[in-house]
């Protein structure tokens, strides 16, 4: 089963990607640079700390991963067949 | 040491079947190994994001069974149109990067058909492509790549591992060779496919290409403005608008989650050549997507000194940082590698030594190669960067030409390796020259007659 999002027409999600990305609340400073680069909205800032509010629009571009100073953020591809796809890439 | 229970095993294992993945596993079955291609998504290439112009070097200088076969190509890209744009309006247009046809200066395509022709190319040769399959680590004994280990757990032996996993690659970190790269060499870029007529990409556009370039309070190009710009890639009957920006500029993350989505509508609602030549022909906006690239990967020490080889393991492409700091496109780059790595695994199974230090000619080749070493260090985008805060608009216009235009054919820039590549396959084969024209004429004609 796939899904599609209004806001990002011809991209779609392929379901069973669970969570692949992980946050180490320990080291999270809550300096938001992830909140700042994530296109898909998939962060927010709760209790000084970033918080994944959710997966379903995330195009897997790492950019959080790249940018995170404290390497808090962890990431890992979803599931194989899972996940962002799309025709028009 | 540590005994593993393999599943199965291999000779080469080729890690992604995006762009440099299925040439180097054409290439070992080819030679008679036996080669598992290895792909997370359904179908090769959908997961891959890109504004895509191959630049005609890789054609040229690249695998043979490219140049010579029929990939699926959605626009030869003849001419790059450099506007420079001020208070909406374009007020210089640079068009000395122009090719008679067919020659073409680089060939426009979606990357789910590219990939996927590359693919059925390596399983044509008798390697077996095993998609929905995530390579998730690799199985290390003392230190040595023996394998991969697949999202359910399936342990597969190799005596080489090619990591072809692109940018995002995790694969070469897990077998501790490399870092992921620094987030100031890595570029967010959003784009948009939109549908045209063809008939009227052909009136617009023709066959070329457009970047806006523009100083920073034009809020048109990068949010920071230094250096990266709008561009818009001509399909068939579709166009890829987009724009970038690097993670880190100036020590500081810019919130790109408002400014990209804010800068593309600027360019939309206030640049003429858009409101009056494009806006009114756009059909539908297709598809919304993003992702991220390693642009100045060669320029900072840091990444440029992590090996790209190890005991028992190859990385090609993206995956190694060798993208193409001058263009921003490393197609050309990943097939270069892909063909150097597959001589390499070829020679180490038959010699029978997959260690690191048989495995050293690898980096030799890549260092022989004209292009690679010389694309990933060069520093006239980086330059560019900087002149715009010079404020010096003649400046800016020359260094566009010389960056974008013409220049970027001077001895100094591609001129001097592309002559010294084709000097080198002509010597080799003097019927390559005919082989190049025949390549553009049939590259043309497919497209014309699809």
């Amino acid at each position: 089963m796939a899904k599609t999002f209004e806001k990002f027409p011809g991209v779609e999600w392929v379901e069973g990607a669970g969570e692949f990305i992980k946050i180490d609340t320990e080291k999270c400073t809550g300096c938001a640079d992830c909140v700042r680069v994530c296109l898909a909205e998939c962060y927010e800032i709760a209790d000084k700390k970033a918080r994944i509010v959710s997966l379903e629009n995330c195009m897997e571009c790492a950019a959080c991963w790249y940018v995170c100073p404290e390497d808090a953020i962890d990431f890992n591809w979803p599931p194989g067949g899972t996940g962002f796809r799309s025709d028009w890439g | 040491m540590i005994a593993v229970m393999l599943d199965e095993e291999y000779d080469v294992v080729v890690v992604g079947a995006g762009f440099g993945g299925p040439v180097a596993a054409k290439k070992c079955a080819d030679a008679g190994l036996s080669t598992l291609l290895l792909e997370k998504s359904g179908v090769p290439g959908e997961k891959v994001v890109s504004g895509l112009v191959i630049p005609m070097y890789g054609f040229l200088f690249g695998p043979e069974f490219i140049r010579k076969g029929n990939p699926p190509i959605e626009r030869p890209i003849c001419s790059v149109v450099n506007r420079l744009v001020k208070d909406g309006e374009v007020y210089d247009t640079d068009r000395s990067l122009t090719m008679p046809k067919p020659i073409a200066l680089g060939y426009a395509t979606y990357c789910k058909p590219f990939c996927t022709w590359l693919a059925e190319e390596a399983v044509e040769a008798g390697a077996e492509l095993r998609t929905s399959t995530l390579a998730a680590d690799v199985i290390l004994e003392n230190g040595r790549v023996k394998g991969v280990v697949t999202g359910e757990g399936k342990m597969i032996g190799a005596k080489i591992v090619i990591d072809a996993g692109g940018t995002q690659n995790t694969l070469s970190i897990k077998a501790g060779l490399r870092e992921k790269f620094v987030a100031e060499a890595i570029e967010l870029y959003m784009l948009w496919d939109m549908e045209m007529a063809k008939e009227d990409v052909d009136s617009v556009f023709g066959n070329s290409m457009e970047f806006f370039h523009a100083y920073p309070e034009e809020r048109i190009g990068a949010p920071l403005g230094y250096g990266s710009t709008f561009y818009i890639f001509t399909y068939r009957d579709s166009i890829h608008p987009g724009l970038g920006q690097f993670l880190i500029s100036e020590g500081k993350t810019p919130n790109l989650a408002k400014l990209l989505p804010e800068y593309f509508e600027h360019f939309t609602s206030t640049v003429t050549r858009w409101t009056r030549d494009i806006a009114p022909r756009i059909k539908r906006r297709r598809a919304l997507m993003w992702d991220v690239c390693p642009i100045y990967a060669g320029l900072l020490p840091r990444t440029r000194q992590m090996p790209y080889y190890g005991d028992g393991m190859l990385i090609i492409g993206d995956a190694a940082g060798f993208e193409a700091a001058a263009f921003g496109d490393g197609v050309p780059n990943a097939w270069f590698s892909a063909d150097i790595a597959a001589d390499v695994a070829v020679a180490s199974v038959s010699a029978g030594d997959y260690s690191a230090y048989f495995l050293s000619r690898y980096e030799e080749l890549v260092r022989a190669n004209p292009f690679i070493i010389h694309t990933i260090s060069d520093t006239r985008r980086w330059n560019m960067r900087n002149l715009l805060k010079s404020r010096d608009m003649a400046e800016l216009k020359r260094r566009v030409r010389d960056h974008w235009g013409i220049g970027a054919f001077r001895w100094g820039n591609m001129g001097g390796p592309v002559y010294r590549a084709s000097m080198a396959m002509i010597k080799e084969k003097p019927s390559v020259l005919f082989e190049w024209l025949e390549m553009f004429q049939r590259y043309f004609r497919n497209w014309q007659t699809k």
